[in-house]
């Protein structure tokens, strides 16, 4: 049976391995380099480090040699549904497609015995696949991270967990639509529209909503804006930050109008807006989930994708079991 | 050869789709040996029964019961006995004849790699050719050698021959005759190529808009039905239940009876029936419930 999946699948299993070979290979070459500009370590400037002279020359060196890779870096939001779904959609379409399920379920194994083999096979080549390149990302994010937290969306969706996550629920997707549809690329198509769908009402609606976010709250300071910097209780660059605004004297979050309307009165008065909003007894708060989260957020990510790639596996199964492929 | 003599017994089958019943209300009990032929018109259910008998679909009502054994439980012991050629010969087109003989070795219980290997190669087909790049005839041929290695006790096969050329199906019959005479396979296949049947079939199904409308063994239903030419008449000649068709003529009026070979009415001639003008008469029948027809007398 490892032969025949082996012979079946080896040219998906080839072309992806080569790809998350190249991506691995030139990003250990250039985070190598990066990681050259911490002579520490990257994680030596984190948070409250990173304003030391040292670490500040490091990281402007990091923005201007390896800014643009970390743009590109977008582009790998999508590795994780093409390694799922290029092996998930063949799995039963090709053989529906071709007709050749009668050929492989009429030998002495018996279908569920196939199908297991099959699932389990190719599952595990997408998730060491996928745990490969996210291992890699995740290395090559170090410097990044320390500058920019790793609650940012370039950041959370790419590294730890959440891919190998999101490579399975592509994979359970493009199985059962593979059984649904019998035909290979629909398949693919409709993993990819599922996987895009699902990401981004996720990470917009489902993520912020994970753990109850902190928020803070306090008097506008007279001096002015640049008086918030080393400020303690409000939150670092690391944390993830939902909203932030104005709130009046009882907490109650003011409108952009009425924020307007008080930015004219101020320059009506002639006096300055932050004194202004001081004296009225605006405060400013901020709602955010602090970065220590990052690794309950990416459990509870993963879950959720898993969950729904088992009950997708579920389908696929049931719908072997009883015949109806 | 077997345990049982019966290589295939169905009970109240039905499968019915989301769009309706493909088949219903079949019973059949085929005797294990020799060769069966399943005939109907396209879309009459026999692709739907074929599956059926192989555990591939499961069926909506009823029981089928092959070589003694439920088929829908798909143990490695029944689906070792039961050897399949899907409609088209379906093969792995990227592998190589001998992958293929490969993955029927990886999947089976036994598997007689020289059997396939010196079938293929009286054939002339080489081992190290792409299935896909083979002709039509030669992938039913390693479709056929890849059924056969199973040494299965019953081989079913869906049209095997309706996508081939004349010579091709020529060669194919052969071979599946020539295994059928060396060892005791049962053969059940479906086709709608009726005058080639009674060379090489000694039992005959017919199915119709997914209702079995005929089955027994193929001398016997000959033996049974007549046709009987007499004047033209307009009057209910059914009086047995014994008439499958009455056609008329200007003058005459020509009977298909089913009475064992009664004696003949006065004025009426009787002359034997070619199986394919049977098999036809019993296509043109209108849809019924019963599946049955009664061998009633007619004098």
């Amino acid at each position: 049976m490892t032969w025949l999946i082996w012979r079946q699948h080896r040219a998906e299993v080839c072309v992806l391995g080569l790809l998350v070979g190249m991506f691995g290979i030139a990003l250990l070459v250039l985070g190598t380099q990066a990681h050259d500009l911490f002579p520490g370590g990257p994680a030596r400037c984190a948070g409250e480090a990173g304003i030391n002279e040292g670490c500040a020359a490091s990281f402007r060196r990091l923005d201007e040699d390896f800014g643009f890779v970390e743009n590109l870096l977008a582009a790998f939001y999508l590795v994780p549904v093409v390694i799922g779904a290029f092996l998930g959609a063949p799995l039963l379409a090709r053989e529906l497609e071709d007709g050749t399920w009668q050929l492989a379920w009429t030998q002495a194994m018996p279908r569920m015995r196939w199908l297991a083999a099959k699932l389990a096979a190719l599952a595990g080549v997408t998730v060491m696949l996928t745990a490969l390149f996210s291992a890699v990302l995740t290395w090559f994010r170090q410097p990044f991270d320390a500058w920019e937290g790793r609650f940012q969306y370039d950041a959370f969706d790419l590294e730890g967990l959440v891919p190998v996550a999101y490579a399975l629920f592509a994979f359970g997707v493009a199985t059962v639509a593979g059984a649904i549809l019998r035909r290979s690329l629909p398949a693919f198509g409709v993993a990819f529209g599922a996987f895009l769908a699902a990401r981004m009402s996720v990470a917009l609606l489902a993520r912020p909503a994970y753990a109850t976010p902190l928020t803070t709250m306090e008097p506008v300071p007279v001096g002015g804006s640049t008086d918030q910097a080393g400020n303690g209780t409000v939150p670092s660059f690391a944390d993830w930050t939902i909203e932030h605004g104005y709130a009046d004297a009882t907490g109650r979050k003011l409108s952009g109008t009425e924020y307007y309307e008080l930015e004219g009165a101020a320059n009506q008065a002639g006096t300055n807006f932050n004194q202004f909003l001081h004296a009225r007894g605006v405060q400013q708060f901020e709602v955010y989930h602090p970065a220590d989260r990052f690794w309950t957020f990416q459990l509870m990510e993963a879950a959720l994708f898993v969950a729904v790639a088992v009950v997708l596996i579920g389908v696929v199964v049931w719908r072997v079991r009883r015949r109806i492929v | 050869m077997t345990e049982t003599e019966f290589a295939l017994r169905t009970e109240g089958v039905g499968k019915r789709y989301r769009k309706g019943w493909a088949l219903r209300d079949c019973t059949l009990t085929l005797p294990a040996g020799g060769v069966i032929a399943l005939v109907g018109p396209n879309g009459a259910g026999k692709t739907t029964l074929l599956r059926l008998v192989v555990g591939l679909l499961a069926p909506s009502t009823g029981t089928v019961e092959v070589l003694g054994h439920d088929v829908t439980a798909s143990t490695p012991h029944t689906l070792s006995r039961v050897g399949f050629l899907a409609q088209d010969h379906p093969l792995y087109k990227r592998f190589t004849v001998a992958e293929m003989l490969r993955f029927g070795r990886a999947c089976n219980l036994r598997f007689d790699q020289g059997l396939a290997e010196r079938r293929l190669a009286k054939l002339g087909i080489p081992l190290d050719r792409r299935t896909g790049s083979l002709s039509g005839g030669q992938q039913a041929q390693v479709a056929l050698a890849l059924a056969l290695a199973k040494r299965p006790d019953l081989l079913v096969l869906d049209e095997p021959v309706a996508s081939l050329d004349p010579l091709a199906r020529h060669e194919f019959l052969q071979v599946l005759m020539g295994a059928v005479a060396e060892g005791g396979v049962t053969v059940l296949f479906s086709s709608h190529l009726v005058h080639e049947l009674e060379r090489v079939c000694d039992h005959l199904i017919v199915l119709n808009h997914g209702r079995v409308t005929l089955t027994g063994d193929i001398d016997t239903l000959l033996a049974e039905h007549r046709l009987l030419v007499g004047p033209r008449t307009a009057t209910d000649l059914d009086r047995a239940g014994a008439v499958v068709e009455a056609v008329h003529s200007d003058r005459h009026t020509t009977l298909l009876v089913r009475d064992g070979a009664l004696p003949t009415a006065p004025g009426w001639q009787a002359h034997p029936v070619a199986l394919e003008d049977l098999v036809l008469a019993y296509l043109r029948r209108p849809s019924e419930p019963s599946a049955t027809v009664p061998s009633g007398a007619a004098a």
